[in-house]
């Protein structure tokens, strides 16, 4: 893999690249309405488009039930008194636009778009939905059905049952350890609890809206202000408690009989984004298992061929984040892929990066960064982001320069600190009997057999 | 409240970037779309070489071939090759389909030269040998376990619909790979499979992005020009007779915790009267809440949980493909509903659009989310890469990305309905019932 030193015997006639264009997220416009939402608009006339985030503080771990967060989620593409799902569909439709909600730990986004022509409308809707969602019993109905369902096939799938269990294992009582709601949990949920979540969470002063396209940002918050002006709420901050790092040596083995592959998710919890070690954290990450030619890639796939996509993973919470690796591999090679995987681990975390793998791969995050901001939809989604986590769009444009200001040596301090083998806990989901004897000689093992779905 | 009347009265046109087509020496077909918005750029290659043209025993070559791609060139080390890209801020990666398969980066602007030689290099010194051979059909064998083996619906239904709806070797045959079609794969076949297919007469080069197209011709005529030109390729003979009656099969998958379904209707080809009212006639049927099936079989009805669709569904979309294609519908019945009746429900609803057409509502919709999709696809580099790549290499006609808008905007409910009524009738169609091992037969 590195023949003595990265590109040593590289044809010399390869054309070099010049450095990494800046990172330009243009000119923001800022405002909080009275009702305190925080209100930012991007002019980026690219296409005749506009992309709309709001992001809300009802993340699944904001709320005391799983099943009312999940319930929540669902509810609001239900529509309102007056504008009931199919005329939700239909009106964005006639925008030529698109609309979905998704959930994370701490904050529920709406994403919607439409064509720049049919701004005010987008707004109008979003708005509505939003602020009046109606939860129909009936329809309700259906989606708790689809939840259910969505569930017992997550269960057969092996990289859900494992990341499931790694949050579990690493957050403990925490919200962001809780599992996915049960079934009953599902079915008892009334639309009471959903009004008062909806009630508690969907706060204008702790929401963020975010509009990227082609428009005129005086106009539009001007706009946006009408849409959203009426939207009341109480003033209140919402977060989520402080987590405590914990970790189990043994490794979680859950005996899936059958499996022709060994899911192995390796993690811990790390820094929140904006914490000083982030950046460091997400270049050593990079390293490891972020690109094409990382470390994970080169060793467990280019070399020995024991799995497909090996990656390590980075999920920014709002008080921490979770990082790790994950690989599937076959199952007669789960031991020596582990004992690999704890290698790469332990060689980050002790041995320092030479400088020219360093640069290669803050060129590839900064680069990717470039590639994700360039569109609407991109800049939309990366503003909303770190808005939502308190941060703003001077976070994106300065992110290039905190990966310059990386060395080696800090490299390795956060490596030994989140990413050395003694600090992580690791699941595997797979088949016991044909894999555990021979893990067994490389670590500790408990075997747990897979939860089973509820009969519906 | 009455939304989107504005929308509805004033009608977009885009304006349509322009294009610049070449054709070198060699056979090579460049198109060049420029676009000085970001500075960056992707870089697409096309080679019209895809799952249908495998050899019999030789089950997925085309995609095992995919990832040889990847292993280096003589001048160009296999390590080397993921760290030029990577280190230059790009990203890379490469699909095979059903009739091309695409490799391709985007980075910054000033990497295109770094690209150009890389894709030329690959085009004509790739390093094919035993070692990586080995290598990638172990990795081969890993990504079909973990996308199909090891996980509920693997496959399910582009992999398995296809080997039960047609009838002939290039159409029907597993397009992932046998693994013993994998492990009997050697050198030579690599050697001829790319000397065949991997000239730059079977071959598309797409750039999108920050340049001047006289500096990309330029680029493109260093490093592409010395390419030396290849035999053309044999024209695989890919067509056969379509249904005449539906012929309905069944998959136990011992995951899977429910059932599901998939209907496969024989589709009109590129260029046909109902080629584009077919495009729309998904979208009426299966875009979103207020589509007819979703409206009518989840809300209404109550008999699917999910209910999704349309050409080469889902791993594709109208152009993307040459020669018979599927026009597939899938469905997850609900609990207590067989997938019989789900089939029957669906049969129900197709007929009345057959019959009715759709409203002229719904196909306004429809139209306006392809504008807007049109619009979103062109603002990324990778959806302007995509669209035009397809085009031209399968089809020979990149210029009608920008046209498309237009075409949309001109089709009727008569041509829609006709279309729904000629192409998606029972009598046209595959069905193939997935169910959970040990359960009862469906119906």
């Amino acid at each position: 893999m590195n023949r003595g030193g990265r590109g040593a015997d590289r044809a010399q006639d390869v054309p070099r690249p010049g450095p990494i264009p800046p990172l330009r997220v243009g000119r923001p416009i800022r405002t909080i309405l009275d009702n305190g939402l925080d209100a930012m608009v991007v002019a980026r006339p690219s296409v005749p488009r506009v992309e709309l985030r709001l992001t809300v503080p009802a993340g699944a771990a904001i709320g005391k039930s799983a099943a009312a967060s999940e319930l929540l989620r669902a509810g609001i593409l239900l529509g309102t008194k007056e504008l009931n799902q199919e005329e939700v569909s239909e009106s964005i439709q006639r925008l030529g636009g698109s609309l979905q909600v998704q959930q994370d730990h701490d904050r529920l986004h709406i994403s919607a778009s439409a064509l720049a022509e049919a701004e005010e409308d987008l707004y109008r809707l979003v708005c509505a939905i939003t602020t009046q969602p109606h939860f129909p019993a009936e329809e309700l109905e259906t989606e708790r059905v689809k939840l259910i369902e969505g569930l017992r096939i997550a269960r057969a799938t092996p990289q859900f049952l494992a990341g499931e269990k790694l949050q579990q294992l690493i957050y403990g009582q925490h919200p962001y350890g809780r599992p996915e709601p049960a079934e009953s949990a599902i079915r008892k949920t009334t639309r009471r609890q959903l009004r008062d979540l909806h009630q508690t969470t969907f706060l204008p002063s702790a929401s963020q809206l975010t509009v990227v396209g082609d428009v005129q940002p005086g106009r539009t918050l001007a706009r946006l202000r009408r849409a959203f002006g009426e939207w009341a709420g109480p003033h209140r901050h919402l977060t989520v408690p402080r987590v405590h790092r914990q970790r189990l040596q043994e490794v979680t083995f859950i005996d899936r009989p059958g499996s022709v592959q060994t899911v192995i998710l390796i993690g811990a919890s790390g820094p929140p984004v904006g914490h000083p070690d982030q950046i460091p954290l997400a270049l050593a990450s990079a390293i490891l298992g972020g690109s094409f030619s990382s470390r994970l890639m080169a060793n467990l796939r280019e070399d020995k061929g024991y799995t497909y996509s090996p990656h390590t993973m980075s999920e920014g919470h709002l008080r921490d984040s979770l990082i790790g690796a994950a690989l599937d591999v076959r199952t007669d090679v789960t031991a020596a892929a582990f004992v690999e995987l704890t290698y790469e681990l332990g060689r980050l975390a002790t041995v320092e990066v030479e400088p020219d793998e360093v640069e290669e791969s803050r060129n590839y995050l900064a680069g990717v960064r470039v590639i994700f901001l360039q569109t609407q939809a991109g800049l939309a989604s990366s503003l909303a982001q770190v808005r939502g986590l308190g941060l703003d769009h001077r976070y994106l444009e300065g992110y290039a320069e905190r990966l310059a200001a990386v060395t080696p040596t800090d490299l390795r301090r956060v490596a030994a600190e989140y990413l050395a083998p003694a600090n992580l806990t690791t699941v595997m989901v797979g088949d016991a009997d044909q894999a555990v004897a021979l893990l067994s000689g490389v670590a500790p093992v408990s075997v747990r057999q897979a939860r089973r779905a509820q009969p519906s | 409240m009455v939304l989107g009347s504005a929308a509805v009265a004033k009608r977009t046109s885009p304006s349509g970037p322009r294009l610049r087509r070449l054709r070198l020496e060699n056979g090579l077909d460049v198109v060049l779309s420029s676009d000085r918005s970001s500075p960056t750029v992707a870089v697409g290659m096309y080679y019209r070489a895809g799952f249908r043209l495998e050899e019999e025993g030789r089950t997925g070559f085309a995609h095992l071939f995919e990832h040889l791609m990847f292993q280096g060139t003589t001048k160009v080390p296999k390590a080397d090759f993921g760290q030029l890209i990577t280190g230059a801020g790009g990203v890379l990666n490469g699909s095979t389909r059903h009739d091309y398969t695409n490799y391709f980066e985007i980075l910054p602007a000033s990497a295109l030269e770094m690209a150009c030689y890389i894709e030329a290099d690959r085009m004509q010194n790739l390093d094919i040998n035993e070692e990586t051979l080995q290598n990638q059909i172990d990795v081969v064998k890993e990504e079909v376990r973990v996308n199909v083996l090891n996980r509920p619906y693997g496959g399910f239904s582009w992999l398995w619909l296809s080997q039960y709806a047609f009838s002939t070797y290039p159409n029907n045959h597993n397009f992932y790979g046998e693994f013993s079609d994998l492990e009997g794969a050697t050198v030579a076949d690599a050697r001829a499979f790319y000397d065949t297919w991997y000239g730059p007469g079977n071959a598309t080069l797409v750039l999108v992005g920050d340049f001047h197209d006289g500096q990309a011709i330029q680029l493109v005529e260093k490093y592409f020009g010395p390419v030396p030109a290849r035999p053309d390729p044999p024209t695989p003979e890919l067509a056969e007779p379509i249904p005449t009656a539906r012929t309905e099969f069944e998959r136990r998958d011992p995951l899977a915790p429910n059932p599901r379904v998939a209907i496969g209707y024989r589709t009109a080809p590129f260029g046909n009267q109902d080629h584009l009212p077919l495009s729309l006639a998904a979208r009426v049927l299966a875009d979103g809440r207020s589509s007819r099936l979703q409206r009518r079989l989840i809300r209404e009805r109550e008999v699917v949980l999910q209910v999704d669709g349309g050409p080469h569904f889902p791993i594709g979309d109208s152009f993307e493909f040459k020669g018979p294609a599927l026009f597939t519908i899938e469905a997850t019945p609900r609990p207590g509903v067989t997938t019989k009746e789900a089939v029957s429900a669906i049969d129900e609803e197709l007929a009345r659009v057959a019959e009715e057409g759709p409203s002229p509502d719904e196909l306004l919709r429809a139209k306006r989310r392809e504008l807007g999709a049109y619009h979103a696809s062109t603002d990324s580099r990778l959806g302007r890469m995509r669209e035009l790549g397809v085009l031209a290499s399968v089809h020979d006609q990149p210029e009608l990305a920008d046209k498309l808008p237009d075409l949309y905007q001109e089709i009727t409910v008569q041509q829609v309905q006709g279309a729904v009524a000629r192409w998606l009738r029972p009598e046209n169609s595959t069905v193939l019932h997935w169910q959970p091992d040990g359960e009862k037969a469906s119906g």
